[in-house]
């Protein structure tokens, strides 16, 4: 009886776990089924050519003859005699040196004005983010690049001032300045997310501040700021990393010139594989890039620590 | 919902393709093809574009089955657009081939060999001999195009200057900058800067130094005495203001009414084909008229078909593909129908029938050609794999345009690249 007893729920338990166990597996594959789709498109269309692309880089491949390894010749080549490598490494960066903080503060400010209370203000909302619609499209480079020539519309307005004014997109010392120009108009998402965080801001933060005699300056400092650092921080991060990957404008705009003074890492890339058909050589540019794409973003994570505040974090220090 | 959209799409098919039919039937073709959509790309002004169009809607009524899903663009974009093409084998099943480019696709592996198209009567043997690559024919010409020069003659000669005359010499080219320099108004100048490697190889090759890129692309010869005297007289035409400055080069883009250093009325002179001098006169009717390049001991310029109608190895249609390539060059009715807008029509029974029908701006593409013909040089286009060269000559030679490179450093990192180039080539 006492065996019998102590056998019977066993059994039950047994079953009742197995019963689990088979439930839990069946969840799963009904899960994996269900992200299907999505789970073929990124092994087939995503990590499947990230392999590939990494064991080209260690080969030479023109597309149209099979690859031949070359080990790590494409690295060396580009690390020690690849002057367009060193000249595309240096525009990208002060690229994203200028046009990320720029962008930042520009799109802080456009949500900080269309976070107040002013009548019809879902109307200057719209108004304001409808550019952003066609935003990063090659048409909006195509106009930029009919307003920045030489004879485009920004020099024939300047001339009402009887000002004389350069080919902005080709001259070398200023065409940079433009695309960084032209990016920095493109503040649409990053304004949407600013404002977005803006709004999670509780109120009474900034009335105990008035109440304080706080100063407009020093809420935006001391409220403001601090509580949209997360929000900041996501979109430093993303801002970088777009900006080392820009190619459209320059590509479309400039086409890198006048000599390279544009010339973007991606768009050196491009070139590489699909106008000289070295797809191996730009395969490891492209790892190369990631390398230092995933080297900011650690550093990023690493420094954010210093000025992020979480709120669930509780203000206290790490 | 997706079983009822499936359906729909089915039915529409079904529907096309029996229109497509009926529409073949009625023809009275006979031909019981079925039916072929040819994929077709080409590159050129938009006065092109719409002959071209209209060809295909020729052979369309005269072909029911056949129809095109047609693709067209301007040059730079075309050649921007084709690598991509053929990397991912999406070629289009008919297209645009050029002199400069027909070698690196050719060798690539890109086109099909055509050599079994008969072009009897057509075409000359020794013509179709010369065009064939490694004894295989990639590309049929479709007409006779020359290189030279178009110029802004009522300009010219409101202000009093003398226009360049038939087999001017380089000296001649340059005075004419000089003189002209002094009659024109400010901000218009008589000649444009260059930074193409292919104009300076005119040059060399004028002088009887030879291309630049021989044996296919297993040599390399830049003479380097040549290259500092040219570039050397365009940084002095630089600081005399002869040439425009090079930001305004830079901004030049040909055939675009506002940015073509012509039809925009900033420089009196530019390159232009037989094939393309057409799209200029549309922009500046009755204002051009053309001369050859200016040459010297060994000639100038160049004269030969250098346009091609290909067919990939992508294509579906290739035996389609064919039979249209065939028609557009041996037919009148096409021949009438795109006229001169790929330059002199390769076909001379095609050209006797088109001539007196020609209005005096057509004639100019043939005048054109006939001034160039006594003394063109061979076409010299890079050889395969030379591309990345030819991208950096442009680059460093904008370096010197800029006054940020002296002309001797060019040379060496240009002779540099070349001569690495060609020793990678040779062995392999």
């Amino acid at each position: 009886m006492k065996a019998e007893a102590m056998n019977k729920p066993a059994t039950a338990t047994k079953l009742r776990l197995t019963k689990k166990l088979k439930g839990t597996n069946d969840n799963n594959l009904a899960g994996y089924i269900f992200i299907s789709p999505w789970l073929i498109g990124f092994l087939l269309l995503t990590a499947w050519p990230i392999i590939q692309s990494f064991y080209l880089s260690f080969t030479e491949y023109s597309l149209l003859e099979a690859p031949t390894w070359t080990g790590t010749d494409n690295y060396a080549n580009i690390f020690t005699n690849d002057n367009d490598f060193k000249t595309s490494l240096k525009v990208t960066f002060i690229f994203v040196l200028f046009s990320v903080p720029l962008k930042l503060f520009f799109s802080l400010m456009v949500a900080m004005m269309l976070n107040k209370n002013v009548k019809g203000m879902n109307l200057y909302r719209t108004a304001i983010y409808f550019p952003s619609l066609i935003g990063g499209s090659i048409a909006v480079a195509a106009l930029w690049r009919n307003m920045f020539n030489l004879n485009g519309y920004f020099n024939h307005v300047l001339s009402w001032f009887g000002i004389q004014g350069v080919g902005w997109i080709t001259n070398p010392h200023t065409s940079l300045g433009t695309l960084i120009l032209l990016n920095t108009w493109q503040f649409g998402s990053t304004m949407v997310i600013f404002l977005a965080g803006l709004k999670q801001i509780p109120g009474e933060l900034y009335e105990s501040a008035s109440v304080d005699g706080a100063s407009k300056l020093r809420k935006f400092f001391h409220i403001t700021l601090p509580m949209l650092s997360p929000v900041m921080f996501f979109n430093l991060v993303l801002g970088i990393i777009g900006s080392f990957q820009m190619f459209t404008s320059a590509f479309i705009v400039t086409q890198g010139g006048p000599i390279n003074s544009t010339y973007m890492y991606a768009l050196f890339l491009y070139e590489k594989a699909f106008k000289h058909y070295q797809m191996g050589y730009a395969s490891a540019l492209a790892w190369i890039l990631l390398v230092i794409v995933a080297l900011m973003t650690a550093i990023n994570f690493l420094v954010s620590r210093y000025w992020v505040f979480y709120e669930t974090d509780g203000g206290k220090q790490k | 919902m997706l079983a009822a959209t499936l359906g729909l799409s089915a039915c529409g098919n079904g529907g096309a393709n029996n229109g497509e039919a009926n529409a073949s039937n009625a023809g009275g073709n006979g031909a019981s093809n079925a039916p072929v959509k040819l994929k077709i790309m080409w590159q050129g002004a938009d006065i092109r574009h719409q002959a071209m169009l209209k060809t295909q809607e020729v052979y369309t009524k005269l072909n029911p089955s056949v129809t095109f899903s047609p693709e067209y663009m301007a040059w730079d974009d075309y050649w921007k657009k084709l690598p991509t093409l053929a990397a991912s084998h999406s070629l289009p099943d008919v297209l645009h081939m050029d002199g400069a480019y027909i070698q690196e696709y050719a060798t690539r592996g890109t086109l099909e060999d055509l050599s079994d198209i008969d072009l009897t009567g057509v075409i000359d043997d020794k013509t179709l001999e010369n065009l064939k690559i490694g004894g295989k024919l990639y590309g049929i010409p479709i007409s006779r195009n020359a290189q030279g020069m178009a110029f802004n003659k009522e300009a010219l000669e409101a202000a009093g200057i003398e226009l360049p005359k038939k087999d001017w010499t380089w000296d001649e080219y340059f005075d004419f900058a000089r003189n002209a320099r002094a009659k024109l108004p400010d901000g218009v100048y008589p000649i444009s800067d260059t930074d193409t490697w292919d104009f300076y190889q005119y040059y060399q090759m004028s002088y009887g130094k030879g291309r630049i890129i021989q044996e296919d692309g297993k040599k390399f010869n830049l003479d380097k005495d040549l290259f500092m005297k040219f570039y050397g007289i365009h940084a002095e035409f630089r600081e005399k203001k002869i040439v425009p400055p090079a930001d305004m080069v830079s901004a030049f883009k040909e055939n675009d009414p506002q940015a073509d250093p012509m039809a925009s009325g900033k420089v009196m002179t530019r390159g232009a084909t037989v094939g393309s001098v057409g799209a200029l006169e549309q922009l500046m009717p009755g204002k051009i008229d053309v001369v050859n390049l200016p040459v010297g001991p060994e000639g100038g310029g160049w004269a030969q078909p250098t346009i091609f109608l290909s067919v990939s190895t992508d294509a579906k249609h290739k035996d389609a593909a064919k039979a249209f390539i065939k028609w557009f060059v041996t037919d009148q009715e096409a021949g009438k129908t795109y006229g001169t807008n790929f330059g002199i029509p390769i076909y001379d029974e095609i050209y006797a029938a088109l001539e007196p029908t020609l209005q005096p701006k057509e004639k100019l593409g043939k005048k054109l050609y006939d001034t160039s013909i006594d003394k063109a040089m061979p076409f010299s286009p890079a050889a395969a794999g030379w591309t990345e060269w030819v991208d950096n000559y442009k680059k460093t030679m904008d370096a010197v345009m800029y006054g940020q490179k002296s002309i001797e450093d060019a040379y060496n990192e240009i002779s540099k690249s070349g001569n690495a180039i060609a020793e990678k080539q040779a062995a392999k």
